[in-house]
């Protein structure tokens, strides 16, 4: 998915018909760590952010640089706003895209949503949510616990309180 | 011996709906291997998968905190709790007040103590479903929603004037109050003056079957609620007509269903109003002239919608022009083109016809616009529910031309209460018949054909658990018919159904089980219901769901029943632990449904005996044997009938056959058998097979005969249905094998029946086994042990013995002949050649005799039978092996190794050299030779 041409910069591919479009201007990102991504304008403005920047008008030659994501999530979140770019018509294919998307590792989702949240790719962030309340559905409170690395942070009468308030809902 | 038989049944619809589930959407379109988090979701197993997914390196309570909230927004109620149970700050995000402005607590039971453990978290709710009367108590007295701007409640039959008196008082900032579809019959014009009173911004109003709605509290609403603008009064007794006019806010109004209006003092006073712009007074009697008045003196009405009104209908079908005049007023009718007046809403827009329903038409256009479409999809949607119910005559070319395809663009609507109303109704206009569970095929059909099914499934996907059921009863019912059922099974319906029946809602589940159960009578789709996993989903149903939850047991035993036909699947319901599940139920269930249903499945679990172990399983649960024999006695003719298929099958196995016989068995079935006389054909046929599958052991088959089994089955082989008759000959060829019971055959005038159906039926199978029958009595056995003894003048108890032998051997005869060719058997006597004869083999062989199995007895029997002076019974003994053993038959080489055994050889080629024997008996003894060797090289090799 992400290949480095020779001047070092990344182009990240996608659907078939990316960045060919003549219509379409690209612009520069830069992740945290400072590796430079080629994309068009047209999937760069999926994100709400970015979006917002080019309104605005700040988004120059320089290219924009987003401190908040790094490299290989970047270039993650590029390839989605790339496919979604080119193909918005086939349902399947991007289902299909979508569900290989975020069968990834746990942590790596986390790192996704977070991008996404930072970046405002509001398609992406749905797809992310619904992934982490499929996984959630029908758990117990300690198997959720479990699935998120948390910790029972409640003292035993806020326990009772909680499953009072919460008891309708199991019925 | 005994036939083995594999039975099933299809059912369907019934219920209501409730919760949640979506499992595994994404990892179902996914064709990458499982490895991270969906994946590990998706396996189920357990621990393994859920240590490779958590991860100790990222905390995920550091998310932004609208995400989390997103995150509640996707979940059911029940798995919000238990996410705001985690930890206090995932408690605090999930008290927000964003995730309780609006509730649906239909699925929930819902009582003053749970209205007032919400209450603090309810101080923003602004709108609230409800389902049932208590929950409207407790929803008035304890939850304290002060800011509550609409409420919508169902299933209020026993609402009464206080309930919604304090409902209203409580909740004054009400702008929207709608209360159906069943009738309010306890509600009255009182309650309804309080509600005017109260809610004094109240902008809508509908409700279901009040008695009477009089002038007075029609005029305290068009007094106090000054923008009052939507009103309904659905199926109402005495509605006051004129009053109505008084409401000049009014600009929507139904009065669907209500029977009782003076309709010329309703359009007289209606035209006044100065901002009505749509009426709907489907199904009502009103008059052609009514609505003429209406179209017009009324200045600002638009639309009239007069669904199912006979009146109309009549005016129309005798002039179709009536309305034609109407001042771009448009009037719907069953006979009009709905979509395509709907469409004129349009102007200067080209709008597909069939798309008119899309909000994309009309979001945009003028508000006047978007509001009437959301109201007459709203009163669309309850019409043609109502329609479906009562499900009129003459209706077909409404539901085929244009209500199928309302109904779907209903599906799609933005407002969920339509959309499961609209598959509500689809799940019910196809059903034509609740008993038999028959669906109509030209509207199932059509509900494929406009593309309703992946509406349908996609509708079963969405996270709403009512959407969820009511969904899933459409399909479920749909999928009666095959040609929808494949669609459903091709476009992923048998894992949605899969994921649903995990659903921890019981209607959910229920109706989940419910597609499955139909689903799974296509051969084809079991094996695709087991690959989804349904076959475990459906039999942790049974372990999950309590007794009490008779329709989830029922459609999950009934579709298990179904599965377990099949050789593969039903291995494994026997690995999910279906058996023991099945038993437990036929153990301890109470309801008849599902044991009739627990029973069938079990019945086909063990109808595998030759290829699985699950016969001998089922015999192994503690207790099983036992509450089947108990269940015979049960009060419900179906259940019986089931208990007497399974116990059939069961007796299979030899050590269930006995422990059936220990646990009384014996005399439960000959009770059954002696009952079911007048009862159905299945319970006839059943009672004798289990008869039959008993008495392969002599004890049984003598113990049959004492307690009285012969009588009945007597009667059962005089049955005019041949599955019946052709069972009661198999049980009575058994039984015929003991002297005493070939006796009471005789003593009960038995020979003129077994000869009438060995003459005439039309079933080879009861043909010949009513001769053998015959054969064993007449064989000189009988004669010996007691007749000889008793009466020397050949008469015994008033039966002439003589003359009853000389009628069974004359029509043994006869039968034996029918599969003689004169010009082939003396071909085939006269060659040598292995072709004449394998042509008569061909010619003689009886298909489903060879499911008979025999044992060394009875083919010692046989052989001693080819040695009888009476050269009939030498012929028929010789024609009986040859059945037995013909090469392909299922127990050809068990019954050739007996005749090795008991060197029937030597006695055969006897036979077959008989100068005195008949061309027949000679030409068969040759081809049981010939079949000896041929079954010896098949197991030499």
């Amino acid at each position: 998915m992400a290949a480095t041409t020779a001047d070092g910069s990344k182009v990240v591919g996608g659907g078939e018909k990316s960045n060919v479009d003549e219509e379409s201007k690209m612009i520069t990102l830069f992740s945290s760590d400072g590796e430079r991504f080629e994309v068009t304008q047209e999937a760069a403005a999926m994100s709400q952010t970015i979006h917002h920047m080019m309104e605005d008008g700040c988004v120059d030659d320089e290219g924009v640089h987003l401190p908040n994501v790094g490299s290989s999530i970047l270039a993650m979140v590029i390839e989605y706003c790339n496919r979604h770019v080119a193909s918005p018509d086939e349902k399947e294919d991007i289902r299909s895209f979508d569900a290989g998307f975020v069968n990834v590792e746990h942590h790596t989702l986390f790192d996704i949503i977070r991008a996404a949240n930072y970046l405002d790719v509001k398609e992406l962030m749905d797809l992310c949510c619904q992934t982490v309340a499929d996984s959630i559905k029908s758990k117990s409170v300690e198997e959720i616990r479990e699935l998120f690395g948390i910790v029972n942070d409640f003292t035993p009468e806020e326990e009772a309180e909680i499953r009072k308030e919460n008891q309708w809902a199991f019925e | 011996m005994t036939t083995r038989r594999v039975r099933r049944r299809t059912c369907r619809e019934k219920g209501k709906g409730k919760e949640v589930v979506e499992e595994g959407r994404l990892a179902e379109a996914s064709s990458s291997p499982p490895l991270g988090w969906v994946a590990a979701e998706e396996d189920g197993d357990g621990d393994a998968g859920r240590a490779a997914v958590c991860g100790e390196d990222v905390d995920w309570t550091l998310l932004p905190d609208d995400t989390v909230l997103q995150l509640f927004g996707r979940l059911s109620y029940r798995d919000r709790g238990s996410l705001g149970s985690t930890c206090r700050t995932w408690r605090a995000l999930g008290s927000s007040p964003c995730l309780w402005s609006a509730l649906d607590l239909r699925a929930h039971r819902c009582d003053t103590e749970v209205a007032a453990s919400l209450a603090s978290r309810c101080a923003g709710l602004r709108r609230l479903r409800l389902r049932g009367h208590e929950a409207a108590m407790a929803v008035a007295s304890s939850l304290r929603a002060s800011g509550l701007r609409e409420v919508v409640a169902d299933g209020c039959r026993g609402l009464t004037d206080a309930t919604l008196a304090v409902l209203a008082a409580r909740h004054e900032a009400l702008e929207s109050l709608q209360i159906g579809p069943e009738p309010l019959e306890r509600v009255s014009s009182d309650a309804l003056r309080h509600v005017a009173l109260c809610c004094s911004s109240l902008r809508r109003l509908r409700l279901s079957g009040l008695r009477e709605a009089d002038a007075d509290a029609i005029g305290a609403l068009a007094r106090y609620c000054p923008l009052l603008e939507d009103v309904a009064f659905l199926d109402c007794g005495t509605v006051d007509e004129a009053a109505i006019g008084d409401i000049r806010s009014l600009r929507f109004l139904s009065v669907a269903g209500c029977y009782n209006l003076k309709w010329a003092t309703a359009s007289a006073s209606w035209e006044q109003l100065p901002s009505l712009v749509a009426v709907d007074v489907s199904r009502t009697d009103i008059s052609p002239s009514a609505v003429s008045r209406l179209i017009s003196h009324s200045k600002t009405l638009e639309l009239i919608c007069a669904l199912n009104c006979k009146f109309v209908e009549e005016e129309q079908a005798h002039s179709p022009t009536t309305f034609s005049n109407s001042k771009g007023k448009l009037v719907l009718t069953i006979t009009s083109d709905i979509f395509e007046s709907v469409a004129e809403l349009f102007p200067g827009k080209v709008v597909k016809e069939q798309g008119v329903f899309n909000e994309c038409n009309w979001r945009g256009k003028s508000k006047v616009l978007g509001e009437m479409m959301i109201w007459l999809e709203w009163i669309l949607s309850q019409s043609l529910l109502r329609i479906a119910e009562s499900n009129p005559y003459g209706m077909d070319d409404f539901w085929l031309q244009q209500g199928t395809s309302m109904l779907l663009s209903l599906v799609k609507s933005s407002q969920e209460d339509v959309q499961e109303r609209a598959a509500t109704t689809l799940a019910t206009f196809v059903v034509i018949d609740d008993e038999t569970a028959n669906v109509d095929a030209a509207r199932s059909e059509a509900v494929m054909r406009d593309g309703g099914i992946p509406l349908l499934l996609d509708l079963a996907r969405s996270s709403r658990v009512s959407a969820q059921s009511e969904a899933a009863k459409a399909i479920a019912n749909l999928s009666v018919n095959a040609k929808v059922a494949k669609v459903v099974a091709d476009e992923g319906g048998i894992t949605i159904f899969t994921n649903l029946a995990k659903s921890m809602n019981r209607s959910v589940a229920e109706e989940a089980a419910g597609g499955l159960w139909n689903l799974s009578v296509g051969e084809e789709h079991k094996t695709a219901i087991a690959g989804a996993g349904g076959i475990k989903a459906l039999v942790d149903l049974i372990f999950r769901w309590p007794a009490g939850t008779d329709g989830v047991l029922e459609r999950a035993a009934g579709a298990l029943a179904n599965l377990a036909a099949d050789d593969k699947c039903s291995l494994e319901v026997a690995k999910a632990g279906g058996v023991h599940a099945l038993v437990t139920l036929a153990r301890s269930c109470k309801l008849e449904g599902v044991l009739e249903q627990a029973a069938r499945a079990l019945a086909n679990l063990a109808a595998h005996g030759d290829n699985n172990t699950n016969n001998a399983a089922v015999g192994q649960e503690a207790g099983a044997l036992e509450a089947l024999v108990q269940l015979t006695c049960s009060q419900n003719e179906g259940v019986r009938q089931e208990v007497a298929g399974a116990l059939w099958n069961l007796s299979f196995d030899d050590k269930n056959r006995e422990a059936i016989a220990a646990a009384g068995g014996v005399e439960a079935l000959v009770s059954l058998a002696q009952q079911c006389l007048n009862a159905s054909d299945g319970l006839q046929e059943r009672a004798a097979g289990a008869l039959w599958g008993l008495s392969v052991s002599e004890a049984n088959s003598i113990a049959i005969g004492q307690e009285g089994g012969v009588t009945p089955l007597l009667t059962m082989a005089c049955s005019e249905v041949e599955d019946v008759h052709e069972t009661a000959a198999g049980a009575l060829w058994n039984l015929a094998f003991y002297s005493s019971n070939a006796l009471r055959i005789v003593e009960e005038g038995g020979v003129p029946i077994l000869v009438h159906l060995c003459s005439s039926s039309g079933s080879k199978m009861a043909r010949f086994m009513s001769a053998l029958a015959l054969a064993y009595m007449f064989d000189g056995r009988m004669n010996e042990a007691a007749i000889l003894g008793t009466s020397s003048e050949g008469s015994f108890k008033g039966v002439n013995v003589e003359g009853a032998r000389r009628m069974a051997l004359k029509h043994i005869e006869i039968f034996v002949l029918t599969f003689s060719d004169p010009q082939v058997f003396s071909m085939a006597a006269a060659s040598s050649a292995p072709a004449a004869l394998s042509q008569v083999a061909e010619a003689v062989f009886i298909q489903e005799a060879g499911h008979l199995r025999c044992s060394g007895a009875e083919v010692g029997r046989f052989i001693a039978m080819l040695r009888n002076p009476t050269p009939v019974l030498r012929a028929c003994a010789a024609f009986a092996l040859l059945q037995f053993t013909i090469p392909g038959g299922r127990h050809a080489v068990h019954h050739a190794g007996l005749l090795q055994k008991a060197g029937a050889a030597r006695v055969l080629r006897a036979a077959a050299a008989a100068t005195s024997a008949s061309i027949e008996a000679k030409v068969f003894a040759r081809i049981v030779l010939r079949n000896l060797e041929h079954n010896q090289a098949g197991t030499s090799t």
